[in-house]
C-alpha cells in the first residue's frame, strides 16, 4: 500500500516535471513581448532592457528553464546572502563552494510580471473560490445523478427513465456559456424576488460597513450550472451500469436468498455499480478545479480560470505557470486519493 | 380466495400442468410445455437435458425467479408443503410469502459460482446475511453458525475463508461456499443448478459427496439438473430427461440407463465419450432420432441407430488397431520437437520491478508431436495445459527451452518469419462466443487471414474458398453474409475451425474447443475434428480437462499438473494402466454413469435409511 501511494507520487512527480517543460516552452513560443506590455508602446528601449534584465529574460531559453526549476525545486541552490535569503525564504544546508549553498525552501512561484504580488499568494486567493465552486457543483451532481441514475434504472422503459435520458442528453449537449446566461438570467433577474438570489457575485463580499463576509447564497446558481455536465453524465453512468449489475448471477443469489428489492439494490447492486461513477466523478472534479472560465466570467466569480486566462492575454509567465502547476498538482493528488478509494470499494483491485 | 391442496404426506413438491412461455419480438416460445411431477422427502430427482430444454427455467420457477418480461407462467401448479405457510400452491403466494420461503425453504445452488457470489462482500458476509435475514438471531450466533457451516461443507480454514472475498478462493472453494449459503436455514428442498459443471472432475466428486452426505443426513430433497447423465447416475434416484420444453421419458435411474426406451434418452446416453471403449465416430442425437424442422419428434422413427449398445457395436476399435495404427505414426520423423519448455510468469517483484518469484505456469516440459497425430493434453484448470498450447506459437513468449517445428526452432525466428511459421500452425479457442467479432460477417472472418497471408489475389477466389471451408465444417455456403449471432454455440466453433483451416494448416491446437458445448453438440464438433484431421492430413494437439473427451479424439495422452509433465503415454495405456498417482485420482474422479456404479449407490442408499430407522426406532 505505502509502495503503492509512493510509486503514484513518483509519477506524479514526473508529471509535473513535465507540465513545466511543456507550459514553459509552448510560452515561449507564443509572439508578443511581455516587456512592451509592462513598460507600455512608449518606453525607450533602454527601460525595456532594463526590465528586461530585472525579470531576467535576456538569458537564453535554456538558462531561463534552469533557473526557474531551481527556484521551484525545494532542494536548490542559492547565492548566500541576506537579500537572497529573504527572497527565497530558505534555510540552509551546507555551503558547496564560493558563496554558494544547497539550500531548503517551500517552492517559489515567482512574482507576477503585472503586479509584482508573490504568485502563490496570488493563486491562493483565487483558489478557494474555484475549490469551494468545483465542491459544491461535485456535490449537487454526484447526489442527483446517481438518485436519477437509480430510478431511471429501476423503472427502465418508464416515463420518468426516458425523461432523464433525453434531459441528460440536453444536459450533456448545451454549452455551459449558453446555460449560464439561461440560468443567471432567470433564476438571479426576472425571477430574483422568489429566489432571493443575484446575477451575480462571489464567495466573499468586501462590504464598505461590515468588511468581508461570506455570502453562501451566491454559490447556488453557478454551482448548478457547473454541475449540469456531470449530472448528466452521472445520471447516465448509473444507469447503464447499474441495469448491467441487475443482470448479473449474484444478483440472482441475491434474490434466491429471500431479500428484498430494497437490500438487492442498496447492498449488493449498488456498491458494484459505482466503479465506473467514481471514475466520472473524480475526473469532472480534477477538471473543475481547474476553473470554470466561462461560468466564473459570466456570474463574475472571483476564481483561479478567470485569473489564468487574463495571466495569458498579459503574458504574465509567473502567474500562467504558477497556477498551471497548482492545477496539474492537483490533477495529480485527487487521481491517487481516487485509486485507493478504488480499492476501498471493490477489493478485487489489487494495489500493486 | 383460499384454495386447499392435497398432497401426500411424504410429497414435499408437486409440479402439476406446467407451462412457461416466453414472448419476444419474434413471437413465443413454449420454454417448459405441461409439465407434472412429484418430489418426495429426500428424494433426489435428476432433470436432464441439453441447453433450451427448459430444465433451469423449470427450477427458476420453483422460486419465482424467472424474470417477467419476457417470461410468464401460464398455467399449472406449483404445490409445496411449506413448514410455515401449510400446503400452498407457491404461484399464488404473496411477494412477502415468496421471500420467506426462498433461501429458507428452498434454496438453490448455481451453475457458476465465479460469478454467484457478489464480489465486494466477504463469503462469510454474504453467508451470515441469509441466516440474519431468516431467523431471528444475533450476529454474533449467526457468524457461529456461518463458521460451523463451512466446516461442515469441508472448507479448510474456516475462519479465513469467511473473512475472505470470493475473488481471493479457488471455484470448488466457492461452490462450497454456496452449498453452505443454500444449507444455511435447513431447506426442505434444494435446487442445484449444473452446481459442477464449472468445476474440475477431482473437484467435482468431492462435491457430489458433500451433496449426498447432507441428503441423508438432513433427509433434504434434491432437485439436481444437468446435461450430463453420467453426474446425476450416482446422486439421483429418480430421472427426469426434458427435450424442447417436453419431458421425453422419467424413470427410476436403474430404468434409465439400463433399459432406456425414448430414442432422445439413447441418444444422449451414447455421444457422451467413454473412458473404457474407443469409437471410431461418436454417435449424435440425429442418430437417434430425426426432429422435425418445427422442433417436433415424429412418431415414425428411421434411424440409423435403435439402441445404446448398437451404436457402440457398430463403432468399436479395437485396441490391437489402434496400437497398429500408432506404431505406423512413430516411424515418421516427429513434425513439433518440445525441448525443456519453461514459461514463467513474474509473481512477485522488486522495487525496482524486477522479478523476484515467479508463478511456473510450464515446467521444463519435453515431448514430440508425430505428423498425423493427435496428442491430448490433460489437467485441472491452472495446471498449465493453455500456457503450454499458447506458448508453443508464442501467442505466450515462453522463458526457455526449445521448440523446433519442422526443422525450425521457433523460439529463434523474428516477428516476420514467425508470421510465416504461424500459416501452418493454427489455433482453436474455447469460448466460440467470445472468439468471433460481432460486428463481422463470418465469411469476412473466414477470409481475414487469407488476406492477412495474402494466400489469394482475387476477392472472389477468397469468397469460393470461404464458401468451400463453411461446407468442409458442414454450414451452408448461403451463411456466408450472415452474423455470429445468428448462430448457435457449435455452429460458431465449427466456424471458428473453418477460419483456422482457411491458410491450409499442417498443425492445430484445440484449447479447449469442446468444453463450452453440449455433449451432443460436442459429439458433432469431435467428430467434425476427427473427420477434417484425416481428409487434410493436420498433425492436433487436443487439450482438454475432460480426459473421457481427450481419450476419445487422442492417439497419445499427456497429462499436466502444476506446470510438470506427469506422464506421457499411448492413450489406451494411460486409461488401463495409469502410472502416477495424478492419472489414478483423474480417472477415478470421472464420473462413468455404468451400471454396476449405479447398483451400488442404490444399495448403499438402502443401507443408511435402514440404518437410520433403526437408529429412530432405538431412540423412541
Amino acid at each position: 500500500m505505502l509502495k503503492f501511494v509512493a510509486k503514484r507520487f513518483g509519477y506524479g512527480f514526473l508529471v509535473i516535471l513535465g507540465v513545466v517543460h511543456v507550459v514553459f516552452f509552448l510560452f515561449h513560443a507564443l509572439p508578443g513581448d511581455p516587456v512592451a506590455l509592462l513598460a507600455g508602446q512608449r518606453a525607450d528601449p533602454e527601460t525595456r532592457a532594463n526590465i528586461r534584465k530585472e525579470l531576467g529574460l535576456d538569458q537564453p531559453l535554456n538558462q531561463q528553464l534552469v533557473h526557474y526549476l531551481n527556484d521551484l525545486s525545494p532542494i536548490s541552490i542559492h547565492k548566500d546572502n541576506s537579500y537572497v535569503k529573504d527572497k527565497y525564504n530558505f534555510v540552509s544546508f551546507f555551503s558547496i563552494g564560493g558563496n554558494y549553498i544547497l539550500a531548503l525552501k517551500t517552492p517559489y512561484l515567482r512574482r507576477s510580471f503585472q503586479s509584482n504580488k508573490r504568485v502563490d499568494i496570488l493563486i491562493l486567493e483565487n483558489l478557494e473560490g474555484t475549490i469551494w465552486l468545483a465542491i459544491a457543483a461535485m456535490l449537487f451532481a454526484t447526489f442527483f445523478g446517481i438518485l436519477f441514475g437509480l430510478i431511471a434504472a429501476l423503472r427502465q422503459n418508464s416515463f420518468l427513465d426516458h425523461f432523464f435520458v433525453t434531459s441528460s442528453v440536453m444536459g450533456i449537449s448545451a454549452p455551459s456559456f449558453v446555460s449560464a446566461i439561461l440560468i443567471s438570467m432567470l433564476f438571479g433577474y426576472y425571477l430574483s424576488d422568489y429566489t432571493g438570489l443575484n446575477l451575480t457575485g462571489s464567495l466573499w463580499v468586501n462590504d464598505p460597513l461590515y468588511g468581508r463576509q461570506l455570502h453562501l447564497k451566491n454559490i447556488i446558481l453557478p454551482a448548478i450550472t457547473l454541475g449540469i455536465r456531470p449530472l448528466a453524465i452521472i445520471t447516465q453512468l448509473t444507469r447503464s451500469s447499474m441495469l448491467e449489475i441487475l443482470q448479473q448471477d449474484y444478483i440472482r443469489t441475491a434474490k434466491a436468498k429471500g431479500l428484498n428489492r430494497f437490500v438487492i439494490i442498496g447492498k449488493h447492486a449498488l456498491k458494484n455499480a459505482l466503479n465506473p461513477v467514481i471514475t466520472a466523478v473524480s475526473g469532472w472534479l480534477a477538471s473543475l478545479m481547474a476553473g470554470a472560465f466561462f461560468i466564473e466570467y459570466i456570474f463574475n466569480w472571483k476564481g483561479l480560470g478567470l485569473k489564468t486566462l487574463k495571466a495569458v492575454e498579459l503574458l504574465d509567465f509567473p502567474v500562467v505557470m504558477g497556477s498551471t502547476l497548482v492545477v496539474a498538482g492537483i490533477f495529480v493528488v485527487i487521481n491517487i486519493f481516487v485509486d485507493i478509494l478504488y480499492a476501498a470499494i471493490d477489493p478485487r483491485v489489487r494495489l500493486g | 380466495m383460499i384454495r386447499k391442496y392435497t398432497i401426500d404426506q411424504d410429497t414435499i413438491l408437486s409440479v402439476r400442468n406446467l407451462t412457461i412461455e416466453f414472448h419476444n419480438q419474434e413471437g413465443k416460445i413454449t420454454a417448459v410445455n405441461n409439465i407434472s411431477f412429484d418430489l418426495k422427502r429426500g428424494q433426489t430427482l435428476g432433470i436432464v437435458g441439453e441447453s433450451g430444454s427448459g430444465k433451469s427455467v423449470t427450477s427458476m420457477s420453483l422460486l419465482q425467479l424467472i424474470q417477467s418480461p419476457p417470461g410468464k407462467i401460464t398455467s399449472g401448479e406449483i404445490i409445496f408443503n411449506s413448514r410455515k405457510f401449510g400446503i400452498v400452491d407457491i404461484l399464488q403466494l404473496s411477494p412477502k410469502q415468496m421471500r420467506a420461503i426462498r433461501g429458507g425453504e428452498i434454496s438453490m445452488i448455481f451453475q457458476d459460482p465465479m460469478s454467484s457470489l457478489n464480489p465486494v462482500y466477504t463469503c462469510g458476509n454474504q453467508v451470515m446475511e441469509t441466516i440474519l435475514h431468516h431467523e431471528n438471531i444475533s450476529r454474533k450466533e449467526a457468524r457461529k453458525r456461518t463458521i460451523e457451516l463451512f466446516e461442515k461443507v469441508k472448507i479448510n480454514e474456516p475462519e479465513r475463508i469467511f473473512s475472505s472475498y470470493p475473488h481471493k478462493i479457488s471455484g470448488g472453494q466457492k461452490q462450497r461456499v454456496m452449498i453452505a449459503m443454500a444449507l444455511s436455514c435447513k431447506p426442505s428442498i434444494l435446487l442445484a443448478d449444473e452446481p459442477t459443471t464449472a468445476l474440475d472432475v477431482t473437484v467435482q466428486a468431492t462435491i457430489l459427496e458433500l451433496l449426498q452426505e447432507f441428503r441423508d443426513d438432513k433427509d433434504t430433497s434434491i432437485i439436481f439438473i444437468t446435461h450430463d447423465l453420467g453426474v446425476v447416475a450416482e446422486i439421483a434416484e429418480e430421472i427426469m430427461v426434458m427435450f424442447r420444453g417436453d419431458v421425453v421419458e422419467s424413470g427410476s435411474v436403474w430404468d434409465i440407463f439400463s433399459k432406456p426406451t425414448h430414442p432422445y434418452t439413447n441418444g444422449l446416453l451414447a455421444c457422451r465419450p467413454r473412458l473404457d471403449i474407443k469409437l471410431e465416430t461418436l454417435p449424435v442425437i440425429t442418430d437417434f432420432l430425426h426432429i422435425n424442422s418445427d422442433g417436433s419428434i415424429p412418431t415414425v422413427v428411421n434411424a440409423r441407430f435403435k439402441s445404446v449398445g448398437e451404436a457402440i457395436m457398430k463403432n468399436y476399435q479395437s485396441e490391437l488397431d489402434l496400437r497398429e495404427q500408432f506404431e505406423e505414426l512413430e516411424k515418421k520423423e516427429p513434425i513439433l520437437k518440445v525441448k525443456n519448455l519453461c514459461t514463467f510468469f513474474p509473481e512477485k517483484t522488486d522495487w525496482l520491478g524486477r522479478p523476484v518469484e515467479f508463478k511456473k505456469a510450464v515446467n521444463d516440459i519435453s515431448f514430440e508431436v508425430y505428423p498425423g497425430e493427435t496428442l491430448g493434453l490433460v489437467g485441472e484448470s491452472g495446471c498449465g495445459k493453455t500456457t503450454l498450447g499458447r506458448s508453443l506459437l508464442r501467442l505466450i513468449e515462453p522463458t526457455s527451452g526449445e521448440i523446433v517445428f519442422e526443422n525450425k526452432n521457433l523460439l529463434e525466428l523474428n516477428s516476420k518469419q514467425l508470421g510465416a511459421i504461424r500459416k501452418d500452425m493454427q489455433i482453436v479457442f474455447q469460448d466460440p462466443y467470445s472468439s468471433l467479432n460481432p460486428r463481422k460477417g463470418i465469411g469476412d472472418a473466414i477470409i481475414e487471414p487469407m488476406k492477412v497471408h495474402k494466400v489469394y489475389d482475387t476477392e472472389k477466389e477468397m469468397n469460393e474458398r470461404a464458401i468451400e471451408l463453411l461446407e468442409m465444417v458442414n454450414l451452408s455456403g448461403a451463411h456466408f453474409n450472415r452474423y455470429p449471432h445468428e448462430f448457435s454455440g457449435g455452429q460458431r466453433q465449427r466456424i471458428c475451425i473453418a477460419r483456422t483451416l482457411a491458410l491450409q494448416p499442417k498443425f492445430l491446437i484445440c484449447d479447449e474447443s469442446v468444453s463450452a458445448l453440449d455433449v451432443s453438440v460436442q459429439a458433432q464438433v469431435l467428430n467434425l475434428l476427427n473427420n477434417l484431421k484425416n481428409k487434410l492430413n493436420l498433425t492436433l494437439i487436443f487439450i482438454s480437462h475432460d480426459l473421457a473427451v481427450v481419450k476419445f479424439i487422442a492417439d497419445r495422452i499427456l497429462v499436466m499438473n502444476k506446470g510438470r509433465k506427469e506422464e506421457l503415454n499411448f492413450a489406451e495405456d494411460i486409461y488401463k494402466d495409469p502410472q502416477s498417482e495424478y492419472t489414478k485420482k483423474l480417472i477415478n474422479a470421472i464420473p462413468r454413469g455404468d451400471l454396476d456404479d449405479i447398483r451400488k449407490a442404490i444399495i448403499k442408499r438402502k443401507m443408511i435409511k435402514k440404518a437410520k430407522q433403526e437408529e429412530r426406532k432405538l431412540s423412541a
